[in-house]
C-alpha cells in the first residue's frame, strides 16, 4: 500500500472523529468504502476476490443509502452537540491509533503502513461510538471499524469470498435495524440523540 | 460430508426457511405455521443434537460443520428453548401493543424476526469455522436487538439501542483478532480459520495471545460476561418475555461456546494456563459483579438477568478449569439453567397479568394470590439458586471439586464463596417473591398460565432427571469428547 493511500484511508476516518455535521461524516465513509472497494478491484487476481469486491461495493451503496435516507428522514433542528469539543474527540482518537500501532506487533499483512492504517481506522471507529452520543455516529463507529477491517481482510492470503459477503451482508442488516432503533429514537425523543436514553440504571 | 453434517445443515436451514414462509402465508395462517414449524424445527435440532451426544467420541468435523458433543448439546438446548419460545409469543403479542410495528403486521413480523433469530443461533454451535461462527453471531445481534426493542417503548428502544451497539462493537474487536489469527495460521484466510487449524497459528505466542485477548473480550460483551456486561440486564428485562428466554438460556451460552473453542484451539500457541487464565478470570468477575445485584430487591426479569450474569460466570469456570469433574459440571449447568431460566422468563406473561407492578419492581407473596403461578416462580428461582434437589446444585459442585481437581484451590474456593453469596440472595428473593406479603390483587383469569403451569410440571421432570444423571456423568465419553473439543 503506497504512503498516500494510506493518508487517504486515515484522511477519511478523521472527519468522522472531529466533525458534528453527519452528511459529511457520512460522506467520508463512503467514499472510504469505495477506496476499499478500488484496492479490491486492483487486486482482484481471480472470481472468488471480484465476488468479495462486489460484495465491498454493494455494502458501500447500500449502507451510504441506508445512511442517506435516515439523515434526510430524521433532521435534527439544531447540530446536535457532541458533548466534547473536536479536539477533544480527534486527540484520543489519535492517541488511541498510536498506542494500538506502538503495541501490535506485526500480523501479516502485505506492509506495515497497510496494518498501521488497519490499527487507526479501529482506533477511530472505537472512538467515535464511544464518545458521540448522536445515534447516528455511533453506527457511523462501526462502520469505520469494520472498513479497517476490511482493509485487512483484504490483506490476507486465500480470502474467503463467501465470508467477505456475509460480513458485507452482517453489516448492512446491523445498519438497517440501527436505522430502524433511530428512527423511533428520534421520533419519541425529538432527536437522534443517546443522553435521552436514561431510564434504565441501576 | 456426513448424515451427521447433513443433519446440521438441515437443522440451521429448516427455521430459516419458516422464516420465509411466514413471511409468504396468509395473515390468518401464521401463528399455526409457526407452531407446526418450530416443532418440526425442534424435532430436527434435538435429534441432530442427540445423534452427536449419543456417538461423542466420533464427532464431523468440517470446514464448514463441526458437530462434536458439546455442540449437539447446544444445538438441542436451543431447539427447546426456541420451540418453547415461538409456543409462547401468540400469548405475550396478545398481552400487548408495539409502537415498533403497526398492528396488522405486528404477529408476523414477531414471528419471521424470531425464526430468522433461532436460525442464525442454530447455526453458531455447528459453525466448522471461526469466520462462520462470528457471522452466525453477528447474524444473531441484528435480529434480536430488533426483537428486544419491538414494543417500542422508551425503555425498550434505550435496551436495544445498547444491545445492539455495545455488542456490534464488541464482535467488531472479536473480528480484529479473528483477522490476526487469520494472518497467521498456514493458509489460513478468514474462510480457512477451522478449529483444527488454530492450534497451528505460526505469528509467535505474543502476537497469538493479542489475538486471543482481542476475541475472548469481543465475545465477552456478546456473552455478557463481567465488566463488558452493561447491555445485558437490560436487554433481557425490557425484551418481550420469549426473547428474553431466548438471550439468556440460548444465546450466552452458544456464544460462551465460540469462546470455549477458542480457548481449546489457542492453549497449545499461548500455553493452557493462559487460556485457561482468562475464560477464568471473566468468569470468577461475573459472578462477583452479578452478586449485590442479587442480594437486593429487583423487577423479576432484572433479577433474573443478573442471575444470567452470575450462572455464564459459572458456566465460564467450569469450561476454564477444563477437568472432567468441572467439564460434567459446567455441561448440567448449560442445561439446568437453559430450563429453569426459561421457565422463569415465559412466566412473565401470567405475572404482569396478575402483577403490573412486576415489570418496574419487585413483586412480593405471589404464591399467596396465584399459588400455581408463584409456585412456577419458585421453582425457577430455586432451581437458579442451586437448592437441593437442583441440578444446579450438582453441577456447581461438581465445578468447584473440579477446581481442587485441577490444582486450583484458590479459584475453587473463590467460586465457592460467590456461589454461597450469590444462593443467599436468590434465596432471600425465592422467599419474598413468593410467599412475601401480598397486597390486594385482581382474581381475573390469566393469560398462559395454564401453559405455564404445564411447563412447569415438564420442567420438574426434566430437572429431577438431569439431577440424578449428573453424579455419573464425569466417568462417561460425553466428559471425555468434551475435553478433546474438535480442535
Amino acid at each position: 500500500m503506497s504512503h498516500a493511500l494510506a493518508w487517504l484511508l486515515v484522511g477519511l476516518g478523521l472527519p468522522v472523529v472531529m466533525l458534528q455535521r453527519r452528511t459529511l461524516a457520512l460522506g467520508a465513509v463512503t467514499v472510504q468504502a469505495l477506496v476499499l472497494v478500488g484496492i479490491a478491484l486492483q487486486g482482484a487476481s481471480g472470481p472468488a476476490e471480484l465476488v468479495a469486491a462486489v460484495a465491498l461495493g454493494a455494502r458501500a451503496v447500500g449502507l451510504g443509502l441506508v445512511f442517506w435516507l435516515l439523515t434526510s428522514r430524521t433532521r435534527d433542528p439544531h447540530p446536535m452537540r457532541a458533548g466534547n469539543a473536536p479536539l477533544r474527540r480527534g486527540g484520543p482518537a489519535v492517541a488511541l491509533a498510536l498506542a494500538l500501532s506502538w503495541l501490535v506487533p506485526a500480523f501479516g499483512l502485505e506492509s506495515r503502513t497497510a496494518e498501521r492504517v488497519v490499527l487507526a481506522l479501529v482506533a477511530f471507529g472505537l472512538v467515535v461510538a464511544a464518545t458521540s452520543s448522536a445515534t447516528v455516529f455511533q453506527v457511523l463507529g462501526i462502520v469505520l471499524l469494520e472498513n479497517g477491517l476490511a482493509l485487512a481482510a483484504l490483506g490476507l492470503p486465500g480470502t474467503s469470498w463467501l465470508i467477505e459477503l456475509g460480513a458485507a451482508f452482517d453489516l448492512t442488516l446491523i445498519a438497517l435495524v440501527a436505522g430502524v432503533f433511530h428512527e423511533r429514537i428520534f421520533a419519541e425523543f425529538g432527536a437522534g440523540d443517546t443522553a435521552a436514553l436514561v431510564n434504565l440504571r441501576d | 460430508m456426513t448424515d451427521r453434517a447433513h443433519l446440521a445443515e438441515a437443522t440451521v436451514v429448516a427455521p430459516a426457511l419458516l422464516a420465509c414462509l411466514l413471511a409468504c402465508l396468509p395473515r390468518g395462517w401464521v401463528v399455526a405455521a409457526a407452531r407446526v414449524g418450530a416443532v418440526l424445527v425442534a424435532a430436527l435440532a434435538v435429534l441432530t443434537g442427540g445423534s452427536a451426544l449419543a456417538d461423542p467420541a466420533h464427532p464431523h468435523v468440517g470446514d464448514w460443520i463441526a458437530l462434536d458433543a458439546a455442540g449437539g448439546l447446544l444445538l438441542a438446548v436451543i431447539g427447546v428453548v426456541g420451540l418453547l419460545a415461538v409456543l409462547a409469543s401468540p400469548a405475550y403479542l396478545d398481552s400487548t401493543t408495539s409502537t415498533l410495528v403497526t398492528e396488522p403486521r405486528r404477529r408476523r413480523v414477531f414471528l419471521v424476526v424470531l425464526s430468522a433469530f433461532w436460525a442464525a443461533l442454530l447455526g453458531v454451535p455447528v459453525a466448522g469455522n471461526l469466520g462462520a461462527a462470528w457471522l452466525l453471531v453477528e447474524a444473531t445481534t441484528a435480529a434480536s436487538a430488533l426483537l428486544v426493542g419491538f414494543s417500542g417503548r422508551p425503555r425498550a428502544l434505550e435496551a436495544g439501542w445498547k444491545y445492539l451497539i455495545l455488542t456490534s462493537l464488541g464482535l467488531g474487536v472479536a473480528l480484529l483478532g479473528v483477522t490476526l489469527l487469520a494472518a497467521g495460521v498456514p493458509g489460513g484466510g478468514l474462510g480457512g480459520l477451522t478449529w483444527r487449524a488454530l492450534p497451528h497459528y505460526a505469528a509467535g505466542p505474543a502476537t497469538g495471545l493479542l489475538a486471543y485477548l482481542l476475541l475472548l473480550v469481543g465475545l465477552a460483551a456478546k456473552i455478557g460476561w463481567a465488566p463488558v456486561h452493561n447491555w445485558l440486564p437490560d436487554a433481557h428485562s425490557e425484551a418481550p418475555a420469549p426473547v428474553s428466554a431466548m438471550l439468556s438460556a440460548a444465546l450466552l451460552p452458544a456464544v460462551l461456546l465460540v469462546a470455549w473453542r477458542c480457548e481449546q484451539g489457542m492453549a497449545p500457541v499461548i500455553g493452557g494456563g493462559t487460556a485457561r487464565g482468562v475464560i477464568i478470570g471473566f468468569g470468577l468477575a461475573s459472578m462477583a459483579v452479578s452478586v449485590p445485584f442479587l442480594s437486593r430487591p429487583q423487577p423479576w426479569k432484572r433479577l433474573l438477568a443478573y442471575s444470567s450474569l452470575e450462572h455464564m460466570g459459572v458456566i465460564a469456570v467450569g469450561v476454564g478449569l477444563g477437568t472432567p469433574l468441572a467439564l460434567a459440571g459446567a455441561a448440567v449447568h448449560v442445561v439446568g439453567h437453559a430450563l429453569a431460566k426459561s421457565l422463569g422468563f415465559l412466566a412473565v406473561t401470567p405475572l404482569l397479568a396478575h402483577e403490573p407492578g412486576a415489570a418496574a419492581g419487585a413483586v412480593t407473596g405471589i404464591a399467596r394470590t396465584r399459588p400455581v403461578l408463584g409456585a412456577t416462580l419458585g421453582l425457577s428461582l430455586g432451581a437458579l439458586a442451586g437448592l437441593p434437589p437442583s441440578p444446579l446444585f450438582a453441577s456447581e459442585l461438581l465445578i468447584v471439586a473440579g477446581g481442587f481437581a485441577a490444582g486450583l484451590p484458590w479459584v475453587a474456593a473463590a467460586a465457592a464463596v460467590l456461589l454461597a453469596l450469590a444462593f443467599l440472595g436468590l434465596v432471600r428473593a425465592l422467599l419474598e417473591t413468593t410467599l412475601g406479603d401480598a397486597p390486594q390483587r385482581s382474581g381475573a383469569r390469566l393469560p398462559a398460565l395454564r401453559g405455564v403451569g404445564t411447563l412447569a410440571l415438564g420442567t420438574v421432570a426434566a430437572l429431577l432427571a438431569l439431577a440424578v444423571a449428573s453424579p455419573w456423568l464425569p466417568a462417561t465419553d460425553l466428559v471425555h469428547a468434551l475435553a478433546k473439543g474438535v480442535s
